[in-house]
């Protein structure tokens, strides 16, 4: 190969070094941490459709006549926006499937980062030193919400315009500012000619950009911090042990990118989604039941369901009971959200570095409020379809909304309570979670069995049924096990066998750590120094590092 | 089509109230007039929709009145005092259970009889609808019958869906019936136990006679609202509804945004983490 391009680049912006410590930079290896990678993926494929949608969507609530390929829609006034999305979805070659992997794209978006946060909240991921990570996350959430809402209003059909119309009075509802508020975003009263436009700049330029930078920055510290890991046999708060960015993790998560772009286009080619042309355009006299908002404002939805019609008055003024579940309940949610790794903190008073995950059974506080909090969130995402589970289960949607109220305060509580007694439960199992280890058991010649756990006598039976299945073998006549303990007498070849019922995986697992030597083993590094020696630019190829000596003392 | 069975507190169905005192339906009725039908076209002088035997108009009416047949009343009879005179009384005046159904006109009669709804499984919930009771002929002679006791009410409408335009319709019925039925016409849960139906399994002259009759707590809309042509467009938008243009693949139930959520989530998500658990490291 001819390596003086690279040599070319090198010598001018130094990559070789860097490159060489990305590639073999070490990460944990385990499938909770690629939740995450779900969410980013998405985001990618939320990108490549989106630009794709941009071509043909025309942001405008400019008046047009709609003479397009859908019949029962022909003739109708209709707007620019609306009209525009028809046209993509049933005269632009692969329009509709784009559309759909789009919007498919951001249901499993967020869903993937509040699964992902779960993972880290419940882990104990946040604490030191990664608090500003918890940050960043948190924002991303929030404006992954935001920037949903934001695209599925653009059609300007009567569901999405039905939303847009809440959030109008939502920001209304805001004491002091809300009408001023309400009037600079919308450009004057509801639903004026300017809402369309606004939401489609923010919608395809400011957020993305802002998401885009703060994913960044998001990776660029985990990157920097190293990536936690879960405790296991050697495992440390001092090294990372792992596979190495080049091959086999690269591979992997590019396996898992198109993994995720599979998911996403089966979908968008073979399962609809928001069938606009049978909502037909917004007209804000229109109104069609069964409404609900995608599923991540579900929970805000709920919330307006449940909460009462109290006029509650302050400093002298009613303010809009819609506030209360509206505007105050995400504040709260988000404030408490990003503000946990000091309320922990607060009451654990640990102030230590964290690289070692915390198993959520082994912190049974945080998991039953971690739990409880997400019934809650769960009960008001339920709520947002009273009237569709009223009709489904054939009950008064009364009883349902009434059942929610109750429901409210109830679940979380005993979810919560149920949580912690688990969390103990699991804990007080000293077993619970680990590999067993092998039994062996024993006929005597006299037949008398006994049994006894495997110690490294064994190694080589337990290698060959990882190997070769769980067929006993007549043992080798040098063995020395304890057949008769009377006599201690080895036994005789042919004699005597050993059933042996382990853990397979678990010895495979144990082999690879002491195998480090080949292309994708797990490899460890100390935490002190990122990527690690050699590399594909050395001479002598991939270097296993060692831990080295002193990393013990950095903490 | 599922059956509803409803829960809740009573509710006696107030069966077509109030329609019987539109004794201008002789001329409101009125066929072949037109998509300029009107309550004011009453002046048209027609006078051959009565309340029943309204003749057959010609091709290109909107909507056509059936003619009962005469000599089905007999049959009528007693299959009404058979089946429906223990509570609305042999000849249909009503008792304490039930309303008076004289002059409500043969389209009343033939939607409750032929949805199912009548006779009542449940007299303390919204009545259901379910597999009719009698055949198209059965139900023909009891609305021959009722309908022959008083004058009075809308005869059976026969829509003709080829004179009517399904983009008119679906202005019409999302200004009109989508508050309720929902935008998809799959229906939904309204206050208490009450509940707009499905309107999937609705025929033609079903939904017509719905539009014009008001069964149950829906409302009238007469001629004053909308013109025969009007009743035609949105019969004709309700049957489009029934099989809609699902491009896109599989409708996920036309009951909005919550069940692609719950797909997005389980299916979405959630083959993607059983594929990270497949690729990915396990327990240690």
């Amino acid at each position: 190969m001819n390596y003086a391009p690279i040599d070319w680049a090198d010598e001018r912006l130094g990559i070789a070094k860097f490159t060489r410590k990305s590639l073999n930079k070490i990460f944990p290896d385990h499938w909770s941490f690629m939740l995450g990678e779900i969410a980013m993926y998405s985001f990618f494929i939320l990108l490549g459709t989106g630009v794709f949608l941009t071509l043909f969507f025309v942001p405008s609530s400019a008046d047009t006549v709609y003479h397009g390929s859908y019949a029962p829609l022909n003739g109708h006034v209709v707007s620019q926006a609306y009209a525009s999305t028809l046209d993509l979805s049933f005269n632009v070659r692969a329009g509709l499937v784009m559309r759909q992997m789009h919007h498919w794209a951001a249901n499993v978006f967020v869903a993937a980062i509040v699964v992902h946060l779960l993972r880290v909240f419940f882990t104990g991921a946040f604490r030191k030193p990664r608090e500003i990570n918890w940050l960043v996350g948190s924002l991303l959430l929030m404006m992954a919400i935001l920037e949903g809402f934001l695209g599925y209003s653009l059609p300007d059909d009567l569901i999405s315009g039905t939303g847009i119309r809440i959030a109008y009075s939502i920001t209304l509802s805001v004491p002091v500012v809300g009408s001023y508020l309400a009037s600079f975003l919308f450009g004057g009263q509801f639903p004026g000619n300017s809402i369309i436009p606004r939401f489609y700049t923010i919608h395809i330029l400011l957020i993305p950009a802002l998401m885009a930078g703060l994913l960044g920055a998001h990776l660029a510290i985990m990157w920097h911090q190293k990536h936690t890991q879960y405790k296991g046999k050697g495992r440390t708060e001092n090294n990372v042990v792992g596979i190495a960015m080049w091959p086999a993790y690269a591979l992997q998560a590019g396996g898992f990118f198109f993994l995720t772009a599979a998911v996403l286009a089966a979908l968008g080619g073979l399962v609809q989604i928001n069938p606009i042309w049978m909502y037909g355009q917004y007209i804000p006299y229109k109104v069609s039941y069964a409404v609900q908002p995608d599923w991540y404002m579900g929970w805000l939805d709920g919330a307006l369901r449940l909460f009462p019609s109290w006029e509650i008055t302050g400093f002298g003024h009613m303010i809009p009971t819609i506030f209360f579940p509206a505007v105050l309940l995400p504040g709260v949610t988000f404030g408490l959200l990003m503000a946990w790794p000091w309320i922990e903190r607060h009451f654990t008073k640990d102030y230590e570095v964290h690289n070692l995950l915390d198993n959520p059974r082994d912190n049974a506080w945080r998991t039953s409020i971690g739990v409880g909090v997400m019934a809650f969130y769960m009960v008001l995402f339920f709520a947002s379809s009273t009237d569709v589970l009223a009709n489904a289960f054939s009950l008064s949607l009364n009883f349902v909304l009434w059942a929610f109220r109750v429901l409210i305060f109830v679940i979380p509580p005993v979810a919560a309570y149920v949580a912690y007694k688990l969390a103990q439960e699991a804990r007080s199992a000293s077993t619970a979670g680990k590999p067993r280890k092998a039994m062996v058991v024993f006929r005597s010649s006299e037949g008398e069995y006994s049994t006894e756990e495997s110690d490294p006598r064994h190694e080589l039976e337990l290698k060959r049924i990882a190997l070769h299945g769980d067929a006993p073998m007549p043992l080798p006549e040098e063995a020395k096990l304890h057949g008769d303990a009377e006599d201690g007498a080895p036994l005789k070849k042919g004699e005597d066998f050993a059933f042996i019922r382990s853990s397979a995986a678990a010895v495979i697992a144990e082999e690879i750590g002491e195998r480090p030597s080949h292309g994708s083993g797990v490899y460890q590094v100390p935490r002190g120094t990122p990527g690690a020696g050699g590399g594909l630019f050395s001479p002598h190829g991939l270097k296993v590092p060692k831990e080295r000596k002193g990393s013990e003392e950095e903490k | 089509m599922k059956i509803h069975k409803k829960l809740g507190r009573h509710l006696l169905v107030p069966v077509a109230l109030g329609i019987g005192a539109s004794v201008s339906g002789v001329a409101l009725f009125s066929h072949g007039a037109g998509a300029s039908t009107t309550s004011g076209s009453a002046s048209s002088g027609s006078t051959n929709s009565v309340t029943y035997g309204g003749t057959a108009g010609s091709g290109n009416a909107p909507i056509t009145y059936l003619k009962l047949d005469p000599s089905t009343i007999g049959l009528g009879k007693t299959l009404f005092v058979e089946n429906c005179s223990s509570c609305h009384g042999d000849t249909a005046e009503g008792t304490s259970r039930a309303p008076n159904l004289q002059g409500l006109g043969a389209a009343t009669i033939d939607f409750w009889v032929s949805t199912g709804r009548m006779p009542l499984a449940d007299p303390t919930i919204q009545a259901t609808s379910k597999p009719a009771r009698f055949s198209r002929q059965q139900t023909l002679a009891i609305d021959a019958y009722v309908s022959s006791l008083a004058q009075g009410g809308p005869a059976i409408p026969i829509v003709n869906l080829g004179a009517a335009s399904i983009s008119a319709g679906e202005g019409l019925f999302s200004t009109n019936c989508a508050a309720c039925h929902t935008i998809t016409g799959v229906g939904d849960a309204l206050a208490d136990s009450i509940y707009a139906p499905s309107l999937y399994p609705a025929t033609p002259t079903q939904i017509a006679e719905a539009i014009r009759t008001g069964p149950g707590n829906m409302p009238r809309f007469g001629t004053g609202n909308f013109s025969d042509q009007q009743v035609a467009d949105i019969t004709k938008y309700v049957q489009y509804l029934q099989h809609p243009n699902n491009a896109g693949g599989i409708g996920l139930g036309h009951v909005g945004p919550v069940t692609e959520g719950f797909v997005g989530i389980l299916i979405g998500l959630g083959s993607l983490m059983i594929a990270g658990y497949w690729i990915g490291g396990r327990a240690h």
